[in-house]
Protein backbone atom coordinates (compact mmCIF):
# COMPACT_ATOMS: atom_id res chain seq x y z
CA UNK A 1 0.00 0.00 0.00
CA UNK A 2 1.35 3.37 -0.95
CA UNK A 3 2.09 5.98 1.67
CA UNK A 4 1.69 9.72 1.19
CA UNK A 5 4.61 12.03 0.51
CA UNK A 6 5.65 13.44 3.86
CA UNK A 7 8.38 15.88 4.74
CA UNK A 8 11.39 14.30 6.43
CA UNK A 9 13.90 17.03 7.33
CA UNK A 10 14.89 18.55 3.97
CA UNK A 11 13.46 15.70 1.91
CA UNK A 12 10.01 14.64 0.73
CA UNK A 13 9.50 10.91 1.02
CA UNK A 14 6.71 8.79 -0.38
CA UNK A 15 6.38 5.03 -0.33
CA UNK A 16 5.38 3.27 -3.54
CA UNK A 17 5.28 -0.47 -4.11
CA UNK A 18 7.06 -1.90 -7.13
CA UNK A 19 3.87 -2.22 -9.20
CA UNK A 20 2.93 1.35 -8.38
CA UNK A 21 6.40 2.57 -9.32
CA UNK A 22 6.30 0.65 -12.60
CA UNK A 23 2.97 2.14 -13.61
CA UNK A 24 3.80 5.68 -12.49
CA UNK A 25 7.09 5.48 -14.36
CA UNK A 26 5.41 4.04 -17.45
CA UNK A 27 2.84 6.82 -17.51
CA UNK A 28 5.58 9.43 -17.06
CA UNK A 29 7.53 7.91 -19.93
CA UNK A 30 4.51 8.04 -22.22
CA UNK A 31 3.93 11.66 -21.33
CA UNK A 32 7.63 12.35 -21.93
CA UNK A 33 7.36 10.74 -25.35
CA UNK A 34 4.38 12.88 -26.34
CA UNK A 35 6.15 16.05 -25.23
CA UNK A 36 9.55 15.25 -26.70
CA UNK A 37 11.17 18.48 -27.83
CA UNK A 38 12.72 18.74 -31.25
CA UNK A 39 16.01 19.64 -29.63
CA UNK A 40 16.59 17.22 -26.78
CA UNK A 41 18.16 18.65 -23.64
CA UNK A 42 21.92 18.07 -23.78
CA UNK A 43 22.63 18.15 -20.07
CA UNK A 44 24.56 21.38 -20.57
CA UNK A 45 22.46 24.07 -18.92
CA UNK A 46 23.74 26.85 -21.17
CA UNK A 47 23.26 24.94 -24.42
CA UNK A 48 19.76 23.97 -23.33
CA UNK A 49 18.92 27.56 -22.51
CA UNK A 50 20.09 28.72 -25.92
CA UNK A 51 18.15 25.92 -27.60
CA UNK A 52 15.02 26.70 -25.63
CA UNK A 53 15.18 30.29 -26.85
CA UNK A 54 15.30 29.06 -30.41
CA UNK A 55 12.20 29.08 -32.53
CA UNK A 56 10.29 25.91 -33.13
CA UNK A 57 11.59 24.10 -36.19
CA UNK A 58 8.53 22.06 -37.01
CA UNK A 59 7.08 22.46 -40.46
CA UNK A 60 3.67 23.33 -39.06
CA UNK A 61 5.03 26.16 -36.96
CA UNK A 62 7.13 27.47 -39.81
CA UNK A 63 4.10 27.42 -42.08
CA UNK A 64 2.13 29.25 -39.43
CA UNK A 65 4.85 31.85 -39.13
CA UNK A 66 5.05 32.32 -42.88
CA UNK A 67 1.33 32.77 -43.22
CA UNK A 68 1.19 36.03 -41.38
CA UNK A 69 -1.82 37.27 -43.24
CA UNK A 70 -3.74 34.05 -42.93
CA UNK A 71 -4.75 33.22 -39.41
CA UNK A 72 -7.00 30.48 -40.74
CA UNK A 73 -4.09 28.77 -42.41
CA UNK A 74 -2.00 29.06 -39.28
CA UNK A 75 -4.78 27.50 -37.30
CA UNK A 76 -5.38 24.66 -39.70
CA UNK A 77 -1.78 23.53 -39.43
CA UNK A 78 -2.60 22.28 -35.94
CA UNK A 79 -5.58 20.23 -37.03
CA UNK A 80 -3.55 17.01 -37.10
CA UNK A 81 -2.19 17.56 -33.62
CA UNK A 82 -2.84 15.03 -30.91
CA UNK A 83 -5.60 16.69 -28.82
CA UNK A 84 -3.65 15.82 -25.67
CA UNK A 85 -0.94 18.22 -26.83
CA UNK A 86 -3.51 20.99 -26.90
CA UNK A 87 -4.19 20.25 -23.27
CA UNK A 88 -0.51 20.14 -22.29
CA UNK A 89 0.39 23.10 -24.50
CA UNK A 90 -2.92 24.95 -24.77
CA UNK A 91 -3.67 27.95 -26.91
CA UNK A 92 -2.57 31.05 -25.03
CA UNK A 93 -4.96 33.48 -26.65
CA UNK A 94 -8.64 32.81 -27.07
CA UNK A 95 -10.03 34.84 -29.90
CA UNK A 96 -6.99 35.74 -31.94
CA UNK A 97 -5.53 32.75 -33.77
CA UNK A 98 -2.65 34.76 -35.14
CA UNK A 99 -1.47 35.90 -31.70
CA UNK A 100 -1.93 32.31 -30.48
CA UNK A 101 0.13 30.89 -33.35
CA UNK A 102 2.89 33.42 -32.83
CA UNK A 103 3.02 32.67 -29.10
CA UNK A 104 3.17 28.96 -29.83
CA UNK A 105 6.00 29.45 -32.29
CA UNK A 106 8.00 31.38 -29.73
CA UNK A 107 7.31 29.26 -26.65
CA UNK A 108 6.45 25.69 -27.57
CA UNK A 109 9.96 24.32 -27.89
CA UNK A 110 10.97 25.81 -24.55
CA UNK A 111 7.85 24.50 -22.84
CA UNK A 112 8.40 21.02 -24.26
CA UNK A 113 11.98 21.07 -22.96
CA UNK A 114 10.95 22.25 -19.52
CA UNK A 115 8.16 19.68 -19.19
CA UNK A 116 10.38 16.90 -20.53
CA UNK A 117 13.07 17.91 -18.07
CA UNK A 118 10.60 17.68 -15.17
CA UNK A 119 9.49 14.25 -16.34
CA UNK A 120 13.12 13.08 -16.64
CA UNK A 121 13.79 14.17 -13.05
CA UNK A 122 10.63 12.44 -11.81
CA UNK A 123 11.31 9.22 -13.71
CA UNK A 124 14.82 9.09 -12.26
CA UNK A 125 13.55 9.68 -8.72
CA UNK A 126 11.13 6.77 -9.06
CA UNK A 127 13.87 4.59 -10.53
CA UNK A 128 16.17 5.35 -7.62
CA UNK A 129 13.67 4.29 -4.95
CA UNK A 130 15.32 2.27 -2.23
CA UNK A 131 13.17 0.02 -0.09
CA UNK A 132 10.05 1.39 -1.83
CA UNK A 133 10.94 4.92 -0.64
CA UNK A 134 10.81 7.61 -3.30
CA UNK A 135 12.96 10.44 -1.98
CA UNK A 136 12.82 13.97 -3.41
CA UNK A 137 15.04 16.91 -2.50
CA UNK A 138 13.92 20.55 -2.53
CA UNK A 139 14.51 20.98 -6.26
CA UNK A 140 13.19 17.59 -7.33
CA UNK A 141 9.89 17.94 -5.48
CA UNK A 142 8.47 20.77 -7.66
CA UNK A 143 9.63 18.95 -10.81
CA UNK A 144 7.89 15.80 -9.58
CA UNK A 145 4.74 17.79 -8.89
CA UNK A 146 4.69 19.32 -12.37
CA UNK A 147 5.41 15.93 -13.93
CA UNK A 148 2.42 14.45 -12.09
CA UNK A 149 0.28 17.31 -13.38
CA UNK A 150 1.23 16.64 -16.98
CA UNK A 151 0.65 12.90 -16.61
CA UNK A 152 -2.80 13.56 -15.14
CA UNK A 153 -3.60 16.07 -17.89
CA UNK A 154 -2.72 13.46 -20.49
CA UNK A 155 -4.66 10.68 -18.75
CA UNK A 156 -7.62 13.01 -18.26
CA UNK A 157 -7.65 13.98 -21.92
CA UNK A 158 -7.45 10.34 -23.03
CA UNK A 159 -10.44 9.53 -20.83
CA UNK A 160 -12.42 12.44 -22.24
CA UNK A 161 -12.27 14.47 -19.03
CA UNK A 162 -12.48 18.00 -20.33
CA UNK A 163 -15.03 19.61 -18.03
CA UNK A 164 -16.11 19.21 -14.42
CA UNK A 165 -19.23 17.46 -15.75
CA UNK A 166 -17.06 14.97 -17.65
CA UNK A 167 -15.15 14.24 -14.45
CA UNK A 168 -18.34 13.64 -12.49
CA UNK A 169 -19.80 11.47 -15.23
CA UNK A 170 -16.61 9.41 -15.39
CA UNK A 171 -16.56 8.85 -11.66
CA UNK A 172 -20.24 7.91 -11.73
CA UNK A 173 -19.61 5.46 -14.57
CA UNK A 174 -17.01 3.67 -12.44
CA UNK A 175 -19.82 2.34 -10.24
CA UNK A 176 -20.79 -0.36 -12.70
CA UNK A 177 -17.97 -0.51 -15.15
CA UNK A 178 -16.92 -3.88 -16.53
CA UNK A 179 -13.88 -5.40 -14.80
CA UNK A 180 -12.13 -5.77 -18.12
CA UNK A 181 -12.78 -2.23 -19.30
CA UNK A 182 -9.43 -0.43 -19.71
CA UNK A 183 -11.18 2.80 -18.74
CA UNK A 184 -11.52 1.33 -15.26
CA UNK A 185 -7.76 0.82 -14.99
CA UNK A 186 -7.06 4.27 -16.34
CA UNK A 187 -9.46 5.87 -13.89
CA UNK A 188 -8.08 3.91 -10.94
CA UNK A 189 -4.56 5.07 -11.75
CA UNK A 190 -5.75 8.61 -12.38
CA UNK A 191 -7.31 8.68 -8.90
CA UNK A 192 -4.13 7.22 -7.44
CA UNK A 193 -2.00 9.92 -9.07
CA UNK A 194 -4.44 12.59 -7.87
CA UNK A 195 -4.02 11.36 -4.31
CA UNK A 196 -0.23 11.19 -4.67
CA UNK A 197 -0.04 14.72 -6.06
CA UNK A 198 -2.32 16.06 -3.33
CA UNK A 199 -0.04 14.68 -0.63
CA UNK A 200 3.13 16.05 -2.21
CA UNK A 201 1.54 19.47 -2.75
CA UNK A 202 0.45 19.68 0.88
CA UNK A 203 3.87 18.53 2.04
CA UNK A 204 5.47 21.28 -0.04
CA UNK A 205 3.05 23.88 1.29
CA UNK A 206 3.85 22.84 4.82
CA UNK A 207 0.22 22.10 5.64
CA UNK A 208 -0.95 19.14 7.62
CA UNK A 209 -2.72 16.71 5.38
CA UNK A 210 -6.30 17.87 5.20
CA UNK A 211 -9.03 15.58 3.98
CA UNK A 212 -6.39 13.27 2.64
CA UNK A 213 -5.48 9.87 3.98
CA UNK A 214 -1.80 9.09 4.44
CA UNK A 215 -2.10 5.50 3.33
CA UNK A 216 -3.71 4.82 -0.02
CA UNK A 217 -6.61 2.51 0.65
CA UNK A 218 -7.11 0.60 -2.55
CA UNK A 219 -9.97 -1.49 -1.23
CA UNK A 220 -12.30 0.03 -3.75
CA UNK A 221 -9.67 0.07 -6.43
CA UNK A 222 -9.09 -3.59 -7.13
CA UNK A 223 -7.68 -2.54 -10.46
CA UNK A 224 -4.53 -1.34 -8.75
CA UNK A 225 -3.93 -4.86 -7.48
CA UNK A 226 -5.07 -6.86 -10.44
CA UNK A 227 -3.02 -5.42 -13.22
CA UNK A 228 -3.28 -7.65 -16.24
CA UNK A 229 -0.07 -9.18 -17.57
CA UNK A 230 -0.62 -7.38 -20.81
CA UNK A 231 -2.45 -4.19 -21.51
CA UNK A 232 -3.57 -1.88 -18.77
CA UNK A 233 -2.16 1.54 -18.12
CA UNK A 234 1.39 0.27 -18.29
CA UNK A 235 1.43 0.01 -22.05
CA UNK A 236 -1.67 1.28 -23.68
CA UNK A 237 -4.31 3.00 -21.70
CA UNK A 238 -2.79 6.40 -22.24
CA UNK B 1 -10.70 21.82 -10.14
CA UNK B 2 -10.67 18.76 -7.99
CA UNK B 3 -10.21 17.93 -4.38
CA UNK B 4 -10.03 18.95 -0.85
CA UNK B 5 -12.03 21.69 0.72
CA UNK B 6 -10.07 24.64 1.93
CA UNK B 7 -10.67 26.90 4.83
CA UNK B 8 -10.22 30.41 3.58
CA UNK B 9 -8.62 33.15 5.56
CA UNK B 10 -9.59 36.73 4.73
CA UNK B 11 -7.63 38.24 1.90
CA UNK B 12 -4.79 40.30 3.28
CA UNK B 13 -4.08 42.37 0.26
CA UNK B 14 -6.53 44.86 -1.09
CA UNK B 15 -7.84 44.05 -4.52
CA UNK B 16 -9.75 46.31 -6.85
CA UNK B 17 -12.67 44.01 -7.46
CA UNK B 18 -13.94 40.74 -6.12
CA UNK B 19 -12.44 38.58 -8.78
CA UNK B 20 -9.56 40.46 -10.31
CA UNK B 21 -6.26 42.00 -9.33
CA UNK B 22 -6.23 44.65 -12.00
CA UNK B 23 -4.61 48.00 -11.57
CA UNK B 24 -6.01 50.82 -13.68
CA UNK B 25 -4.31 51.77 -16.93
CA UNK B 26 -2.69 48.40 -17.41
CA UNK B 27 -3.66 47.09 -20.78
CA UNK B 28 -2.87 43.35 -20.68
CA UNK B 29 -3.87 40.56 -18.31
CA UNK B 30 -3.03 36.91 -17.68
CA UNK B 31 -6.01 34.65 -17.09
CA UNK B 32 -6.16 31.18 -15.56
CA UNK B 33 -9.14 29.03 -16.54
CA UNK B 34 -10.83 26.30 -14.57
CA UNK B 35 -10.20 22.72 -15.61
CA UNK B 36 -11.27 19.39 -14.12
CA UNK B 37 -7.75 18.03 -13.61
CA UNK B 38 -5.73 20.57 -11.66
CA UNK B 39 -6.00 20.30 -7.89
CA UNK B 40 -7.12 23.23 -5.77
CA UNK B 41 -4.08 22.90 -3.52
CA UNK B 42 -1.74 22.64 -6.49
CA UNK B 43 -3.16 25.78 -8.16
CA UNK B 44 -2.69 27.64 -4.86
CA UNK B 45 0.89 26.36 -4.64
CA UNK B 46 1.59 27.55 -8.19
CA UNK B 47 0.29 31.07 -7.44
CA UNK B 48 2.44 31.22 -4.31
CA UNK B 49 5.50 29.77 -5.97
CA UNK B 50 5.47 31.63 -9.27
CA UNK B 51 4.02 35.00 -8.29
CA UNK B 52 5.15 34.98 -4.67
CA UNK B 53 1.57 35.75 -3.60
CA UNK B 54 0.69 35.25 0.07
CA UNK B 55 -1.33 32.15 0.94
CA UNK B 56 -4.57 34.08 1.41
CA UNK B 57 -4.30 35.86 -1.93
CA UNK B 58 -3.29 32.68 -3.73
CA UNK B 59 -6.27 30.82 -2.25
CA UNK B 60 -8.61 33.67 -3.16
CA UNK B 61 -7.50 33.60 -6.79
CA UNK B 62 -7.70 29.80 -6.84
CA UNK B 63 -11.28 29.92 -5.54
CA UNK B 64 -12.16 32.47 -8.24
CA UNK B 65 -10.83 30.09 -10.89
CA UNK B 66 -12.75 27.24 -9.32
CA UNK B 67 -16.07 29.01 -8.73
CA UNK B 68 -16.17 31.61 -11.50
CA UNK B 69 -14.37 29.54 -14.11
CA UNK B 70 -11.52 32.00 -14.57
CA UNK B 71 -9.48 34.62 -12.76
CA UNK B 72 -7.17 37.42 -13.78
CA UNK B 73 -3.96 36.52 -12.00
CA UNK B 74 -1.63 39.28 -13.18
CA UNK B 75 -1.60 42.42 -15.27
CA UNK B 76 1.00 44.53 -17.02
CA UNK B 77 2.63 45.05 -20.38
CA UNK B 78 2.01 42.44 -23.04
CA UNK B 79 5.53 40.98 -22.84
CA UNK B 80 5.14 40.33 -19.10
CA UNK B 81 1.75 38.70 -19.61
CA UNK B 82 3.16 36.45 -22.32
CA UNK B 83 5.91 35.47 -19.90
CA UNK B 84 3.39 34.75 -17.13
CA UNK B 85 1.16 32.71 -19.44
CA UNK B 86 4.14 30.70 -20.65
CA UNK B 87 5.35 30.04 -17.10
CA UNK B 88 1.89 29.02 -15.87
CA UNK B 89 1.49 26.67 -18.83
CA UNK B 90 4.81 25.19 -17.78
CA UNK B 91 3.12 24.37 -14.46
CA UNK B 92 0.26 22.75 -16.35
CA UNK B 93 -2.33 25.46 -15.72
CA UNK B 94 -4.62 26.59 -18.50
CA UNK B 95 -3.29 30.14 -18.83
CA UNK B 96 -3.99 32.71 -21.52
CA UNK B 97 -3.18 36.39 -21.99
CA UNK B 98 -5.24 39.10 -23.60
CA UNK B 99 -5.72 42.82 -23.84
CA UNK B 100 -7.78 43.98 -20.92
CA UNK B 101 -11.22 45.12 -21.91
Amino acid sequence: MARAFLREHDRYVGVLESTERLVVQGLMQQTRLLLSPEIEPTGDAFDDLVASMGLSLSAADQAAAGANDSAAEADSSFDDRDPALDRLLPTAHRGDDQIAAEFRRLTEEGLRQRKSGNLDVAIECVERAVGDRVVLDESQAPAFLMALTDVRLLLGERMGMRTEEDAEALHAAMEDIDDEDPLGYAMAWYDFLTWLQETLTQALMGTDLRDVVTAYDDEDDDDLEDLPDEGGPRDGAV
Amino acid sequence: MTAATLSLAPVEQEVTSTDEVVAPDVPWVTIVWNDPVNLMTYVTWVFETYFGYARAKAEKLMMDVHVKGRAVVSNGPRESMERDAEALQGYGLWATFEKDR
